[in-house]
Order: C-alpha cells, then structure tokens, then sequence
C-alpha cells in the first residue's frame, strides 16, 4: 500500500478516535450554558394557585434552585418527587422555585395537588423567561447562588445525588 | 383593579437588559412579517432536529419567532436579536456558525480538505503522465530479446 496513503488514513483515524473519546467522555445533561457565571435573567411571575407575583429578587441572600417543567413532561413525573423531598429537607437554607411553560394553570395545579409540593411553582405564559434562560427542553435546572448567579445548570430528571452535587457547586467558597 | 395591579407587577427578561437600547428602525406591516421569517431562519430551534426556528412548528420555535416579531418591531437589528438568542443558549442557535475560535475549523476544513485532495490529484496525474506509455512506440525492436531472435532464426532456418 502507498505509504502516504497509508499515513492519511491514519491521521483521519486518530483524529476519530480523539473527538469520540473527548465527546463520549462528557455527561451530555451537564450543559454548559453562557449564562454560567452570570447574574440570572430577573423574573417576577403568577404563582399557581394563589396569584400573587414571586419576584426572584425575593430569594437573593440565599441559593435557589429554578426548575423548568411542564405537566406534559414523563421525565418531569419522575423528577418531581426527588425536587419535593429535596426542598422539604434542605429548606429554609436552600429555596427551590418551579417554572412551567407551555402548559395550562388547570392541568399545574390538578398534577401540584395530587403529587403534593413543597415549594412555589410559577407560570411563565409565553415562554419568554424559559427563552432568556436558554430552556432547550423540560426539566431544566438552573443553581443560582445567595448573590443571584447562575453557578450550575442541568438538563434532564434529576436525582438526589445530582442535585447535591451541583448545590455543592453553588455553596462552594 | 385586583388583576391589573397583579398584571403590573409581572416581570419577564426584556432583551435591553441583555443587548441594552434598540438600534435600529421599529418595523411594521409586510417588512415586519417578512423580516421576522427571515431572522427566524437564521435560529436553530432548540427543540428540533437541525430546525430553523421559522419552520418549525413546535411551542417552543413559535414563542421564539414571536419574540424575534416584537423585538423587530420595537426596532432591534437582526445583528442585537441574534446576539439576544446567542447569550442565552451559545452559538449552537445560531443556524450559521460564527468564523472564530473551533467553529472556523467548520469553514475551514472544508477548504483544507479541497487543497490537500487537489494537490494528490495534481501530483498523481503528473507521475502517471511521466511513465513510458506502453506500446508500438516505446516498444523495443523485436530482435532486441534474444528469444525473438531465436524464434527468427529457427523459423527462417525452416523456410530455407
């Protein structure tokens, strides 16, 4: 065979084998997000239920979980009872606030009451606070510390351990 | 009273606070329409396979092409909308990939791959053109091989 031929092929090879290796290697739910490292996008939105307006601004001084869901969401099912028990044991120190878009205040507060909650959900009708985000799909999470910068983002069901993980990140000197 | 206080009191992320003040024209009508379908093509839907978001039909794409309708129409240029787009989920929205940094390697490679293809081609044709061509021409006088000669000899030796 042609050496350089042979050379060639080999060069593509390597080059395959490195950018497989480097991408399979990462975890594709830890999204790096541009707005990591940043002061998160401010909100004021409804909350389901009740109506009143919950400002994030309320929330600073201390770490807050924002997750993005919606009802029609199958991963969102299974993330919901890790989030409620989570809240549950780590409030007051850590709040945790639910964002749902593209969803009804009907079906929200039909899936709150009979799977419980331990936290305030909000909606955000048309989508432009899951846009400013950079939501790509439901469940999404975003870690903000006690300044209100984004520290952590993942995408997809969480579990416990994940989620301590990434509050680690945000409760990090 | 009650619902128009709590209407106020709502707040969502504005694009100023993230690409400041508009700088263009607010637009209107048919320019509006228009120039909101094509700076939605330039947007990948996050939610799609390869979609722009002008052409795809999910909530997500269509929430997106109308926010891309009212910042045109408070008179944002395509060049802020996009950078609007591009804080939020990186360059993986934009439809076409900014030449810098690893993403040039998408422009360039291509380039590359076209010279280094050329130059092989180049060089294979000019070896072939400088072998000898087989045939009458190049070939050696018959009598030149020992075993033609040989064969010459016996077959005139017969004849006589």
């Amino acid at each position: 065979m042609n050496r350089s031929v042979l050379f060639i092929g080999i060069l593509i090879a390597a080059a395959l084998v490195v950018i497989l290796f480097v991408g399979l290697g990462k975890d594709p739910a830890a999204i790096r997000s541009p707005l990591i490292g940043k002061p998160a996008p401010d909100f004021a939105l409804r909350e389901v239920g009740t109506g009143r307006t919950i400002d994030i601004a309320q929330y600073r001084g201390k770490p807050l979980v924002i997750n993005f869901w919606a009802t029609w969401c199958g991963p969102c099912w299974e993330e919901h009872p890790v989030l409620v028990a989570n809240a549950r044991a780590l409030q007051p120190d850590v709040q945790f606030l639910g964002v749902v878009f593209q969803d009804t205040e009907e079906k929200i507060l039909g899936f709150l009451q009979q799977r419980g909650t331990a936290y305030p959900t909000v909606v955000d009708d048309r989508g432009k606070t899951a846009i400013a985000y950079g939501v790509g799909g439901v469940p999404e999470t975003y870690f903000l510390d006690a300044s209100g910068k984004i520290v952590a983002k993942y995408s997809g069901p969480m579990s416990g351990d994940i989620i301590q993980a990434n509050l680690q990140k945000v409760l990090r000197p | 009273m009650i619902l128009l206080v709590l209407l106020l009191s709502l707040k969502v992320p504005d694009a100023e606070q993230f690409v400041g003040s508009p700088k263009g024209t607010p637009l209107t009508g048919q320019q509006l329409y228009t120039r909101t379908h094509e700076v939605a093509s330039l947007l990948r839907c996050p939610v799609c396979q390869g979609m722009a978001v002008a052409d795809s039909p999910s909530e997500m794409a269509i929430n997106m092409k109308e926010q891309v309708r009212e910042l045109l129409a408070r008179g944002y240029t395509e060049e802020q909308i996009l950078q609007y787009f591009e804080l939020s989920y990186g360059q993986f929205v934009l439809l076409k990939p900014k030449f810098e940094g690893v993403n040039a390697l998408v422009w360039l490679l291509p380039l590359i791959a076209l010279v280094i293809g050329g130059t092989i081609v180049a060089f294979k044709i000019r070896s072939l053109a400088a072998q000898p061509q087989p045939g009458p021409v190049g070939a050696p006088p018959p009598d030149a091989d020992p075993y033609v000669a040989r064969v010459r000899d016996l077959v005139s030796g017969e004849k006589k």
